[in-house]
């Protein structure tokens, strides 16, 4: 340097040395010949140029212009003053995830070009004081992908000036993690000491305390502050405002930290947890492992730096903001888990698991990934009770998380309908109620096989189990899959399941036969068998009913069904066939107490449940009396064809059985109209679609549904449930009325041929007399015939009249039945009517029938 | 030639400020004084390694007299 002093090497020796050892030139003579000796030793650098060094010099370096002749030596002189001694290596094992402050590294050095340019001038901006006439430094890429130049050019490379504040130097950096957190200078002018009590607090001692709250313990200044639940550094501490705005922020995950333990612990000590519970206590603990662990680290760190000594340069310890950068993901990943403990608060089982997956909705990848791996955990046990439930039936529910419940107290003929239901709050929302129903089925078809139709086959043969939730990683795999391979499996296993059911109760318990059977007998089906029968019990129950004995009608139906198709039948079905009598009331006759009853037992008995029996014996009554009635009238169109020819000679009479005979036709038509319907609109009709629906059913389910249908449905339409109760006595009423009419014509006959045979006696016995030549007949003789006969025919009004009152009586009775027919609801029974009066003979006596035929006809035709 | 010594000089000057910034970053301990020293010796051929040798001696030295000095 051509203006500086030249003096000679040893004057400059000397004076260095003055001014290092602060004395005066005589007393360092001593050290001033060491000196020269040192010097004069002619050695050369022996490290290596270590490129990396190069490297980060060469920004400062560019500053530095052509005036030094020596650059090198000079930078390389302040280099080895520097008080950084070579770190060992391990001291930089960076805890957590390794790859960290490489990659923070890895990204600066992407980012380099479009940043380091912008923090290029923040660091040369401080510079700038110093006013630079250089070209302007070229920004290399200041960072070496190796991790070892790290720590030098986290300690060169962004270092800011002394002069800037510490707080203001945080500015620039907070946009981006700062790799290498400044040292406050303050530290290199002031000695390390440690909690200076009067002075501010450094920064060392907040780290040694951060890491205590970290960990959910009260630090020296940072505190736990109960009513507001949060972690408040000690007023009382001086510390300047950067400082105490970072440690509350780290100190928020001790807070979670806090929260998240506090869960584990109070649920470990709950009994009544349950699996699901403590599979997701297990993740939670496990984070909170990962986060010990990484506490670990920190706090080894911390500790060799403790061990280096107090001259250890403080650059690449802990420092504050360093930990906010290491922390960043561990919060993130707490504060996932805290607000999953918040969400899960006071639930279990399969609640639980659906307030994990309701998490799982979220876009961020590193929560999704977090919670999805919690959620395979937790809803391992759920999938294991389901797998069992599902192949072998078994439920092992001890805490109450399964969603399907099964009731001990049930027996085992309400198995299927009672014993088991769908507890809806457990029901984990990635199963949909569909599947949920399906599963319930599964395990009750199950049940049922094994209990109540003692099939002992193994649930093995039954379907091909799979048991693929035996660790959580499978159930983690069935979980990414539920719309298809869970799906899969639940329908493999309830179609074979429920097809195994349905053969085992065809073939083994004849379930389809029997619903034939009762067809057949309860509701009439077999004609020819229902008519021998009534054939047989007729005189039996004219009785009353107080004199019938059940096992004299017992053996009548086994006389009528020898006699009639129905011995072909099954042996199984005729054994069950029966006799009942029913209430008897005072004044009933033997059609009043009569039915015939089915047995059921066993499975079958879970299609036709008790109710369902009760629904048959009613219909079967009412059928029953239908019937009865057309027997009658059979009976009374016999008489009156066998009598008509007979009571020819008696032309007194033909206006009396004029009349008898046309009431009767009217109600052989409304018998027959009723019958039609009863047969044809209401029991085949209903029976095929119940034919149909058993034969195409999948399930018990569906059968018993479609059983219930069918009963609703015949019910309704034959006039038994309640809506129809005014129908029903109409129509009881007409049948009373056409017993009567039976009961009326029969006198009539009886009189009519009593008559006829007295008549036909005196003639007789005129003819007699001729023979033998007496007179004929006497007079008193004939006066007495004359008398009869003149009672006789007094007789006959009356039994006109009578008959006159029956037919307008019943005729009453049907328009009014008409009536209600037209204005019920159900199409069908309109169209009753309609057949009823198809000669609109009622209507053109009953007004009212006129006007509503009218205007529903109108309205038909409109409809057209 | 004023200029030119002027220039000369700022340059100089320049370039101190700019060491005696390396040599703070550094945290050397060298205050101008000692810095302008040791640039001297440098640029006359001294071996830097040696030279910062001695320095770390001088210093040690000074350290252990100051503590033999303060009586416990």
């Amino acid at each position: 340097m051509a203006t500086l002093d030249q003096k000679s090497p040893n004057v400059l020796l000397q004076s260095l040395c003055c001014r290092i050892t602060g004395k005066s030139e005589a007393e360092v003579a001593h050290q001033f010949q060491y000196a020269v000796r040192v010097i004069g030793s002619n050695y050369a650098p022996t490290i290596e140029r270590d490129e990396f060094l190069v490297v980060f010099f060469l920004m400062l370096f560019s500053c530095l212009q052509g005036v030094l002749k020596h650059r090198w030596s000079v930078l390389y002189l302040l280099l080895s003053l520097s008080e950084d001694p070579p770190l060992p290596r391990d001291a930089h094992s960076t805890p957590f995830y390794c790859t960290r402050p490489q990659s923070l590294a890895l990204s600066y050095g992407e980012r380099s070009t479009g940043l380091s340019a912008s923090v290029g001038t923040s660091g040369i901006s401080s510079l700038g004081v110093y006013t630079l006439n250089g070209p302007t430094p070229t920004p290399q890429p200041l960072l070496p992908a190796a991790g070892g130049g790290q720590p030098l050019g986290s300690r060169l490379a962004w270092t800011l000036p002394v002069s800037s504040s510490p707080s203001s130097a945080m500015v620039p950096p907070a946009a981006r993690p700062p790799l290498g957190p400044p040292v406050p200078a303050a530290r290199v002018v002031r000695p390390r000491r440690d909690g200076d009590p009067a002075g501010e607090v450094n920064e060392a001692a907040l780290v040694r305390d951060i890491l205590y709250v970290f960990q959910g313990i009260d630090g020296k200044f940072i505190k736990m502050s109960a009513q507001d639940n949060c972690y408040k550094i000690d007023s009382k501490v001086v510390l300047c405002k950067s400082l105490r705005d970072t440690s509350s922020r780290l100190a928020e995950l001790g807070w979670l930290h806090n929260k998240v333990r506090k869960y584990t612990d109070a649920r470990s000590l709950d009994r009544a947890f349950g699996l699901v519970g403590q599979s997701f206590c297990a993740s939670l603990h496990q984070e909170l492992k990962e986060y010990y662990r990484l506490l670990s680290v920190l706090h080894s760190q911390l500790q060799v730096e403790d061990d280096q000594g107090v001259t250890v340069c403080t650059e690449s310890s802990l420092t504050l903001r360093r930990l906010l950068v290491w922390m960043y993901d561990p919060k993130v990943r707490l504060k996932t888990l805290a607000a999953l403990v918040d969400f899960c608060q006071g639930r279990k089982g399969g609640e639980l698991a659906s307030a994990v997956h309701a998490y799982g909705k979220t876009g961020d990848p590193q929560m999704r990934a977090l919670v999805q791996y919690i959620l395979s955990l937790v809803s391992h046990p759920i999938l294991n009770f389901l797998y069992r439930w599902i192949y072998d039936g078994e439920l092992e529910d001890t805490y109450h998380e399964f969603f399907v419940a099964s009731d001990p107290n049930v027996k085992t003929d309400r198995l299927w309908h009672d014993k088991y239901s769908l507890r809806k709050s457990m029901i984990p929302s990635f199963i949909t109620m569909d599947q949920a129903r399906k599963v319930l089925l599964i395990g009750k078809s199950i049940n049922f096989l094994h209990q109540v139709c003692h099939d002992r086959t193994p649930p093995g043969k039954i379907t091909a189990a799979s048991k693929s939730a035996d660790t959580p990683k499978d159930a983690a795999e069935l979980l990414s899959d539920l719309e298809g391979a869970f799906q899969e499996k639940i329908d493999a296993a309830y179609f074979d399941t429920s097809k195994y059911l349905l053969d085992v109760l065809n073939r083994n318990y004849l379930l389809l036969e029997h619903l034939q059977a009762m067809r057949r007998y309860l509701l009439l089906g077999q004609g020819d068998f229902i008519r021998h029968l009534m054939d047989l019990l007729k005189p039996e129950l004219a009785r009353p009913a107080t004199t019938l004995y059940q096992h004299n009608l017992t053996g009548i139906l086994e006389t009528a069904v020898r006699a009639t198709n129905a011995q072909y039948d099954n042996a199984e079905i005729l054994k069950r066939l029966d006799v009942r009598l029913l209430e008897v009331s005072p004044g009933d006759t033997g059609w009043d107490v009569f039915s015939l009853d089915y047995h059921v037992d066993g499975p079958i008995s879970t299609v036709f449940t008790r109710e369902c029996m009760g629904h048959y014996l009613r219909v079967f009554n009412f059928l029953w009396r239908a019937k009865r009635m057309e027997y009658t009238l059979t009976d009374i169109w016999k008489g009156q064809m066998c009598n008509a020819k007979l009571l020819k000679t008696m032309p007194e009479l033909s206006g009396v059985l004029h009349q008898c005979h046309i009431l009767a036709s009217e109600m052989v038509h409304f018998i027959h109209q009723m019958q039609y319907y009863i047969t044809f609109e209401v029991l085949e009709c209903s029976w095929d679609e119940l034919w149909n629906k058993v034969r195409q059913a999948q399930d018990l389910d569906h059968i018993i549904a479609a059983h219930d249908v069918f009963l609703d449905t015949i019910i309704s339409r034959c006039l038994l449930d309640n809506n129809s109760r005014s129908l029903l006595n109409q129509l009881r009423a007409i049948f009373d009325q056409i017993i009567e009419f039976q009961s009326a014509q029969d006198s009539l006959y009886r009189s009519a041929l009593e008559e006829l045979s007295l008549r036909l006696q005196y003639e007789e016995k005129k003819r007699q007399r001729e023979e033998e030549g007496q007179w004929g007949v006497t007079a008193e003789q004939e006066a007495e015939e004359k008398k009869r006969i003149q009672e006789f025919q007094e007789t006959i009004p009356k039994m006109r009249s009578q008959l006159r009152i029956l037919t307008h009586f019943y005729q009453s009775i049907v328009q009014q039945f008409l009536v209600l027919l037209m204005t019920s609801s159900d199409e069908s029974l309109r169209f009753l009517s309609f057949r009823l009066d198809f000669n609109e003979h009622y209507r053109a006596r009953e007004p009212r029938l006129r006007a509503s035929i009218g205007a529903t006809r109108g309205r038909r035709l409109s409809n057209i | 030639m004023a200029s030119a010594a002027n220039a000369n000089l700022n340059a100089v000057r320049e370039t101190m400020d700019v060491l005696l910034e390396i040599s703070r970053l550094l945290n050397t301990g060298l205050d101008m004084e000692s810095l302008s020293i040791c640039v001297r010796l440098c640029e006359q051929g001294i071996n830097p390694e040696a030279l910062s040798a001695v320095i770390k001696e001088l210093r040690k030295a000074s350290e252990s007299l100051k503590v033999q000095s303060q009586p416990p």
